[in-house]
């Protein structure tokens, strides 16, 4: 790409983060002139370098944004609507520049659509200022010649690029004064305008050489690069000193601590020259802001302190997803509404407030709002109702300890899922998040007041304290942000090791943390260990302490973090190898691949980066003991609710057992062989399919867990679907289908309503899902074939058969060929395709062409109330079609 | 200058399409060929860390000047013997595709001119494992020697 236009583009995206963000300034403060005449600036600037560059579309469409942006500068009040247009019209020029990025070439396309929405806004602006200050009428029309002739003059600038660069800057600086000279008092003059319209662009110019000379614009890859040598230099260093530090040669001794003093220094100063304010991070908050409180109806005030905290770029990407999650959970759920706000006594306007500050080698950020805090009643009802912890053991814990809760994945306190959150997943992630980059989260809540995280964060990832542990005679490095503690074990030392179940645990201090042998897990000889004393290096990811035997802890040293090489990449239980002073070669333990190594799972999205996801997605599942044999499970998808009935309720009617429910009588059908005994009271899963309430009685519920669910398809029992292996148990995953089945045979359920019963294709790899969409879809009173891959349900199509709606996975409808294919075999036909994603993917929706609608996963309801909308939908105009023709055959 | 540099490299591609110059090196008493072209440096191992749990074949991994190199043994990668790598054992630094590696051998030979007419085909009856390591075999006077191939030497995929 040219060079030119690599600055450009570099440039461009500054000046609209910024100028967005002063917009969004703007419209809170409409009498701070200074900022609206520098979001015209900024704009101007743009659009003079798109033209010097030949790039038409961005050219047009600043020409329209600027001239709007002039009316507000000229005075006219901003609306909510005008701040909008011109947010959307910034988004517009950003992603063109995006794709300029991207191609080198402006993307095809028109901006019709935006340049006449600014010039509507315009309009109405200029209307305004018309009306508002009559005298302005003059100012009115003088101003977009004031402008076209700026624009004229920077075009002039461009036709001759020899001089272009020297000229552009002033051209730039020039258009603001030449509108202040000319604008005449009424249209309020921007602020600080100097009277003399000669002067402006000279200190512009002047400015901008200044600035200039302090500050170049440096590739990311050379400071990388500095960093990388400055760290091998540290490593040379400490080599040396190592080997100088046993001897008293004083002519070498003082030019090696000036040497070691100067490496320090300089590390100190590239690790600085990477370094970024906070404020970058801080930069597209008002925006979200801005965002947040249209969405959520709510006044919503950001405050933001400590802009100016350095903190390391590439930490400052990574922090970036989290920051913004949490700041979406605060305007959400953690204030109120206005009206809630004032009834409580507190201002109208909610305040979010983000603060960065450093201390102690850390950087520290907190988000907090002071909205109504968290309702440790409630999280206490959703654990409770979860299984996640049981009754007796949440009366022992503290408020602090249940909040913690919040960070467990699938949480979520929320009564509705709305469209900025809610969905349980999140905190999990923002936790695992901040603690791959050694960080930790925590957060503090008073019920009415409202709640503050915290995240403690390292500088830089570059250099990492490590501990220097040694097993079986040779060393490793243990990353000191996981390590909680050390704990001498053995004789005299008061704690020990004990061997339970075959696995060994340690007891410290009336806890009980799982121990792993390194030796054992790395398959080091043991033998190779000496004598009996032994530590226990206490480790802690995400949130489970473990601990690790090692011969003992042989140093504390800054490691440099360097990947593995590819051939040995597959390791899990290292992260990456340094040098450590001596010049000798460790290994660098990952604590996650260690917790993993004994089970401690880690949250959040490790797996992430393997593309068979989908195959392994987790599955909320319910298991349960019904009768004899293996322990039954459903997926909490299926079930509506899960009650305790007492066996009171249960009658007996017309032979089979039910119960009364919101005036209805519900069936209850025992699952498997549960005997019906009318002394106890029982669960009962409520399944609901359209119309039919089914109870399934069970006998106990075991638990409820998030497990992946890997149905090995089987011809067994009529009333379950297959076995499954849930935590190595031979589970048996019923089949809700066949109960329900068992019920609709005498109540002739409502679902065949469906006269014609259309002929549903379900087309989907996940072998679970097909077993979960199938069933449901036939209970709908569909016909349903369903196949796995794209090929078998081309075939069917092929073969002729006449499907009259598809649902399949949205991941094998991307490529639009699935879609295409079967709208291909009946041409006359809008055959609704609809897609199913999981959640995760619905929100990183992926535009896939062609569908009718899509679901997630879980939402059977959404499923079913689409598809037969849209059969209908495509009936009709089938009939309309059949009439037409019938038309013309007359 | 660009233009002259290009016509080198294509000097120096069309000399290596003629003459296969190749370092021998000895392992558990055969000889072996190696690219030389492949071949960086020839140290001796100061200090070595295993890595735990890695391929067999990997002896660990050994600081070259401030670089962590991956020392492969080429006796165990031949399956000849479950050799251990000592100190001041003789290697072979090599870079392939951005990482570095190096090959440990007994003994480091001399600098072979190969060339095409002095390539035979490869005889049938040679076991196929060590034919992914060694996929040309070329006559040196008396002898036969196998050229190793350094793709494969460092790739531990399969």
């Amino acid at each position: 790409m040219d060079e030119l236009l690599r600055d450009f583009i570099v440039e461009t995206n500054q000046h609209l983060e910024e100028a967005a963000t002063q917009l969004v300034l703007f419209e809170r403060d409409p009498t701070d002139s200074s900022l609206i005449a520098k979001i015209f600036r900024l704009v101007h600037t743009i659009k003079g370098t798109c033209s010097f560059l030949g790039l038409n579309r961005l050219q047009h469409i600043t020409h329209a944004a600027e001239t709007m942006i002039g009316e507000l500068r000229n005075g006219a009040p901003p609306t909510e609507s005008s701040v909008t247009v011109v947010l959307a019209a910034i988004d517009r020029i950003k992603h063109i520049v995006e794709e300029v990025e991207q191609t080198g070439v402006e993307p095809e396309g028109s901006d019709d659509d935006m340049i006449k929405e600014l010039d509507v806004q315009a309009k109405s602006l200029a209307a305004v200022l018309a009306g508002e200050a009559p005298p302005a009428e003059e100012a009115a029309s003088a101003e977009p010649v004031a402008s076209d002739a700026s624009a004229e003059a920077t075009e002039n600038a461009a036709a001759k690029p020899a001089e272009a660069s020297a000229e552009a800057p002033q051209a730039e600086a020039a258009p603001p004064a030449e509108a202040k000279a000319e604008a005449p008092p009424p249209a309020t003059p921007p602020a600080k305008a100097p009277p003399k319209g000669g002067k402006p662009p000279a200190k512009g110019a002047g400015a901008g050489a200044a600035r200039g000379s302090e500050t170049i614009r440096v590739a990311v890859d050379a400071i990388e690069r500095m960093m990388q040598l400055v760290s091998e230099l540290v490593l040379t260093r400490n080599q040396l000193l190592e080997l100088t530090r046993h001897r008293q040669d004083d002519t070498v001794k003082t030019p090696l601590q000036r040497l070691s003093s100067l490496t320090t220094d300089l590390q100190d100063a590239v690790m600085r020259a990477r370094m970024q304010p906070v404020e970058r991070l801080y930069a597209s908050l008002p925006r979200l802001i801005r965002e947040l409180a249209t969405e959520c109806h709510k006044k919503i005030d950001l405050v933001t302190e400590g802009a100016d905290t350095e903190l390391d770029r590439q930490l400052i990407e990574i922090l970036r997803d989290p920051l913004t999650h949490m700041i979406r959970n605060s305007a959400d759920h953690g204030l109120e509404t206005p009206a809630e706000r004032v009834a409580a006594g507190k201002r109208e306007a909610g305040e979010i407030r983000v603060a960065a500050s450093h201390e102690a080698g850390q950087i520290t950020i907190t988000i907090a709002d002071d909205g109504r805090g968290l309702d440790v009643e409630k999280i206490k009802a959703k654990l409770i109702k979860n299984g996640v912890v049981a009754e007796a053991d949440l009366a022992k814990m503290s408020n602090d300890e249940i909040f913690k809760y919040i960070f467990a994945p699938g949480f979520s306190t929320a009564q509705a899922v709305t469209n900025v959150s809610g969905r349980g997943v999140g905190m999990d992630v923002v936790r695992s998040n901040i603690e791959s980059i050694g960080g930790s989260i925590s957060l503090k809540s008073e019920l009415g007041k409202g709640t503050q995280f915290s995240m403690r964060i390292p500088l830089t990832l570059a250099i990492a304290p490590a501990l220097i542990v040694e097993a079986s005679g040779q060393r490793f490095a243990l990353p000191q942000h996981a390590v909680v503690e050390a704990v001498g074990v053995g004789e005299g030392s008061g704690h020990s090791i004990d061997k339970v179940q075959n696995a060994l645990v340690l007891r410290l201090r009336e806890e009980v943390v799982p121990v792993i042998d390194m030796c054992q897990v790395l398959g080091l000889d043991r033998a190779a260990s000496q004598g009996n004393e032994q530590l226990v290096v206490i480790m802690r990811v995400g949130g489970e302490s473990f601990g690790v035997i090692v011969d003992k802890v042989a140093d504390v040293q800054e490691v440099v973090v360097k990947p593995l090489s590819a051939s040995l990449a597959h390791l899990k239980v290292f992260t990456g190898h340094t040098i450590l002073g001596d010049g000798s070669v460790v290994l660098i333990l990952d604590p996650g691949g260690l917790a993993m190594s004994i089970g401690i799972e880690k949250n959040g999205e490790k797996q992430r980066d393997k593309k068979d996801v989908a195959a392994a997605s987790k599955t909320r599942i319910v298991m349960f003991r019904a009768g004899e044999g293996v322990v039954k499970v459903l997926p909490v998808s299926l079930i509506a609710r899960i009650e305790m009935v007492d066996s009171g309720k249960i009658e007996q009617a017309d032979g089979r057992l039910t119960m009364i429910q919101q005036d209805r009588l519900m069936p209850l059908v025992p699952v498997g062989s549960t005997m019906f005994d009318p002394s106890r009271s029982y669960p009962v899963l409520v399944v609901t399919d359209g119309d039919l309430t089914v109870g399934l009685l069970v006998d106990e519920i075991v638990d409820i867990i998030e497990e992946t669910l890997d149905v090995q398809m089987s011809n067994g029992g009529y009333d379950t679907i297959g076995a499954a292996v849930v935590r190595g148990h031979a589970v048996e995953f019923i089949d809700v289908q066949s109960y329900l089945q068992s019920v609709s045979g005498s109540i002739k359920a409502q679902s065949s309503k469906m006269s014609s019963r259309s002929q549903v294709l379900v087309v989907h790899d996940d072998a679970f899902a097909r077993g979960f969409l199938a069933p449901v879809l036939a209970a709908a009173g569909y016909r349903v074939a369903s196949v796995a891959s794209s090929q078998e349900a081309l075939k069917i199509v092929e073969e002729g058969i006449v499907v009259d709606a598809v649902v399949s996975s949205t991941e094998l409808l991307e490529q639009g060929e699935l879609t295409a294919a079967i709208r291909r075999t009946q041409p006359s036909r809008e055959i609704p395709v609809i897609g199913v994603s999981s959640e995760d993917d619905l929100e990183d929706e992926v535009e896939v062409d062609g569908l009718t609608m899509r679901v997630t996963a879980g939402d059977r309801q959404s499923l079913l109330s689409g598809l037969s909308a849209a059969l209908k939908a495509m009936k009709r105009a089938e009939k309309r079609v059949a009439k037409s023709n019938d038309g013309v055959a007359a | 200058m660009n233009a002259s540099a290009a016509a080198i490299q294509q000097e120096e591609d069309r000399s290596i399409s003629q003459d296969i110059s190749t370092l021998t090196v000895v392992a558990n008493g055969e000889i072996f060929g190696l690219p030389i072209q492949s071949v960086q440096t020839i140290f001796r191992i100061t200090s070595l860390a295993p890595v735990p749990m890695g391929p067999p074949d990997v002896a660990g991994l050994v600081n070259l000047r401030g670089k962590i190199v991956t020392a492969i043994s080429l006796r165990r990668r031949l399956k000849m013997d479950n050799d251990v790598v000592e100190k001041n054992s003789l290697a072979i630094g090599i870079e392939h595709k951005g990482e570095f590696f190096c090959i440990v051998v007994d003994e480091v030979g001399e600098v072979l001119a190969l060339d095409e007419s002095k390539r035979i085909p490869i005889p049938p009856h040679f076991d196929p494992e060590r034919l992914r390591l060694t996929n040309e075999f070329y006559r040196n006077g008396k002898t036969l020697v196998p050229v190793l191939d350094v793709n494969a030497l460092v790739d531990f995929a399969k």
